[in-house]
């Protein structure tokens, strides 16, 4: 055994951050690169970098949960299907049944919480693979959705209306005419989801790194059979990572519908494939025990970057996104596996 | 009795015929199959649904070996779509100069098959290079095809949609061979050869033992790599063609909705078929039997005609139960219990 360097460089180097790292160099260089392009065309404003925010908040929710399921060593397909669920229940139940949307949401929230628990209970004590269970959790609640209703159905209602209009605007300091604090131009705001994801990410991080249920998801993601013989409780906490998941879906849904204000049984039909790669380029592992909410949530950012860089351009189809996110993807794979292949072999 | 309960296969048969017991209920004519002659092929429900389920049948014989050597793939479903645009686009090289389809391919119609085909292929050896060589793990590593599938689809056919009416093509679908739709005959040669391929050579035995413990095998001088490079190419091979079977179905190129979630329904189809998530043992005859069951369920479920996306509902239950039945901590109990029976029935003693 080699005697561990000590100092920041050391610390850095290890391989739990090099990957967030990673992630944070190469969203620095796409933005400067997209800086030096259209920086003219207001690449560079406040607005959009908040835009990024705005329009990907949904998956930034999302990914919180699914950061914590990769973690544990699991996967969850069923995060498109019960927030589009979440849509239904909010549209289907204001708009035609007439009831309170944040009862709705209530209802949501017990559906996907305990659909979490049940495919986590699935995996527990059935011992169905993961990617079965959460794929059977999956056709069950879009089709339950479709079941509910086919079409797409508005929201209309006064009080959800203004939690979805309802934003801070940013203000800056001038000191054109004496000090005084200014609207930044152009606009720029943050809206309630916004808030929602920056709040579900540092929720995230305070569960995984300040909480004996973060650590046990860790132990349990680093090798479940160890995680068992030391005692920790092994079932319930990966029941528990998919309840957290669900919950994490849910209010993904609610961000989702505050932003496009309708419930739709085909929405958000890709959206576990944005959320898993949003989580692994922030440097989680596949394989468990790995990854950081901080890692995510700069694995959001850089993964909407693309689309927008692909509008800022507005010559480039926009399947271009796809193919540009198959290849940051295949970069940190294989990244992954350099760093990972390289700290084992510095353990022997 | 206790091999039937313990057989994964026995299930998945028993809930077949549990469906299909409830359709012949609901609509007697059901099981009912005709003969049309004019067009030399035989109609029915049984025929359309294994004639439907070709498309997943031909990707799910591939998967059963991918997921013998304990792994996944989820870039088929972007396979079967860049098939798709691919053999459109070659055939309809001509669209500026000739907007309206006509019965006509500009290029030679082996070398569409062929092109496709070879292109899914690669892209199935890409997989297999990051799982065989950067050991990266399966699901992750074919989640980039999947992701980037889709939009190479698009740049393919400069994302429009192309429609044809050649014949040769509409054939691949709409074509019989022995009074049977060819999708089904297409359907049954990819079967056998696999089925041959896997228990007639060794390679069955390789593919399995690769995947209970990869480096044991490699130690016994088995080439791994190989044959999980070899078990991925070949997976979206069978992709390839089954993007052709869809996009002659719709003579047109979808690059959004073609083989959506098809790996979603070949890696269930597999897991109903009794082979394991873990790699190790396969059963193509399940996997078959799985994926008829499939589509099955979306052919009772159109008789009710509700809405499409709501068959997923009906899917998850069924699928939800025959995974309950199979998993390993309840299928030890049954199997206790009818052993404890047989026991009684003998008079021997019970807790032996």
């Amino acid at each position: 055994m080699c005697v561990p360097k000590r100092g920041v460089f050391a610390k850095l180097s290890n391989p739990k951050y090099v990957m967030v790292l990673a992630t944070i160099g190469i969203f620095l260089v796409i933005y400067a690169a997209g800086a030096a392009a259209y920086g003219g065309k207001g690449f560079t404003s406040v607005r959009t970098f908040l835009n990024l925010f705005i329009d990907n908040a949904y998956i930034g929710v999302s990914a919180v949960g699914m950061t914590m399921v990769l973690i544990a060593g699991g996967i969850d397909l069923s995060v498109g299907a019960v927030a589009a669920l979440t849509g239904m229940f909010i549209a289907y139940g204001n708009s035609v049944l007439g009831i309170d949307p944040f009862l709705c949401i209530a209802a949501a929230l017990v559906v996907g919480v305990s659909l979490g628990l049940l495919m986590g209970a699935m995996i527990q004590y059935l011992n169905v693979p993961p990617f079965i269970a959460t794929l059977t959790g999956m056709f069950l609640a879009r089709g339950s959705t479709a079941l509910i209703s086919a079409e797409s159905i508005g929201i209309s209602h006064p009080a959800f209306d203004a939690l979805a209009k309802w934003k801070v605007v940013l203000y800056a300091p001038s000191f054109e005419n004496g000090f005084e604090w200014v609207k930044v131009k152009p606009t720029a705001f943050i809206n309630f989801y916004v808030l929602l994801f920056v709040f579900m990410i540092l929720l995230g991080t305070y569960l995984l790194q300040a909480t004996r249920f973060g650590r046990n998801v860790y132990a349990i993601g680093g090798n479940e059979q160890s995680a068992k013989l030391m005692g920790l409780p092994v079932a319930r906490t990966k029941v528990l990572v998919y309840g957290f998941n669900g919950l994490c879906s849910v209010l993904a849904g609610v961000a989702y519908t505050l932003y496009v204000k309708s419930g739709w049984c085909q929405s958000l039909s890709d959206m576990q494939l944005d959320v898993i790669s949003s989580a692994v380029i922030g440097g989680t592992l596949l394989t468990g025990g790995v990854g950081y909410m901080f890692g995510t949530f700069c694995g959001v950012l850089l993964k909407s970057l693309i689309p927008a860089l692909i509008t800022f351009n507005g010559n480039l189809l926009s399947w271009w996104g796809k193919i540009a996110t198959g290849a940051l993807l295949l970069l940190f794979i294989v990244l992954q596996r350099v760093v990972v292949a390289s700290s084992d072999k510095k353990k022997h | 009795m206790e091999r039937i309960i313990r057989s994964k296969l026995t299930w998945a048969a028993v809930a077949e015929l549990l469906i299909l017991l409830v359709c012949l209920i609901i609509r007697p004519d059901f099981f009912s199959i005709s003969y049309q002659p004019q067009n030399g092929v035989l109609y029915g429900s049984l025929i359309d649904i294994l004639n439907r389920s070709a498309e997943i049948t031909i990707i799910a014989m591939g998967m059963t070996l991918v997921i013998a050597t304990g792994g996944t793939d989820l870039s088929v479903g972007a396979s079967v779509a860049v098939a798709g645009a691919l053999a459109l686009r070659l055939m309809r090289w001509d669209i500026y100069a000739y907007p309206t389809p006509g019965d006509w391919s500009i290029t030679p119609f082996p070398l569409v098959i062929l092109a496709s085909l070879v292109v899914c292929a690669l892209m199935g050896a890409f997989n297999g290079f990051l799982v065989s060589r950067l050991k990266i793990q399966p699901i992750i590593a074919t989640l980039i095809l999947m992701v980037a599938g889709r939009g190479i689809a698009q740049i393919i056919t400069t994302g429009k949609q192309f429609t044809i009416l050649y014949s040769p093509y509409k054939f691949i679908s709409q074509g019989s061979l022995l009074f049977l739709p060819a999708p089904i005959v297409i359907m049954a040669v990819v079967v056998a050869a696999v089925a041959l391929f896997t228990r007639k050579t060794a390679f069955g035995l390789f593919v399995e033992s690769v995947g209970v413990n990869p480096s044991a095998s490699r130690v016994s001088g088995l080439n791994s790599k190989r044959v999980i490079l070899l078990v991925y190419t070949l997976t979206a091979f069978l992709a390839g063609i089954s993007g052709l079977i869809y996009s002659s179905r719709i003579m047109s190129n979808d690059s959004n909705n073609a083989g959506k979630d098809y790996e979603l329904d070949a890696i269930l189809a597999v897991v109903i078929g009794g082979t394991s998530m873990s790699g190790g043992k396969f059963n193509l005859a399940g996997t078959v039997m799985g994926s008829i069951i499939i589509r099955t369920i979306i052919t009772f479920v159109y008789y009710f005609s509700i809405a499409a996306e709501a068959t997923m509902a009906f899917k998850a239950l069924i699928v939800a139960v025959v995974i309950v039945l199979q998993s390993e901590p309840v299928r030890a109990r049954l199997a206790k219990r009818s052993q404890m029976r047989t026991a009684i029935r003998k008079g021997g003693d019970v807790r032996a």
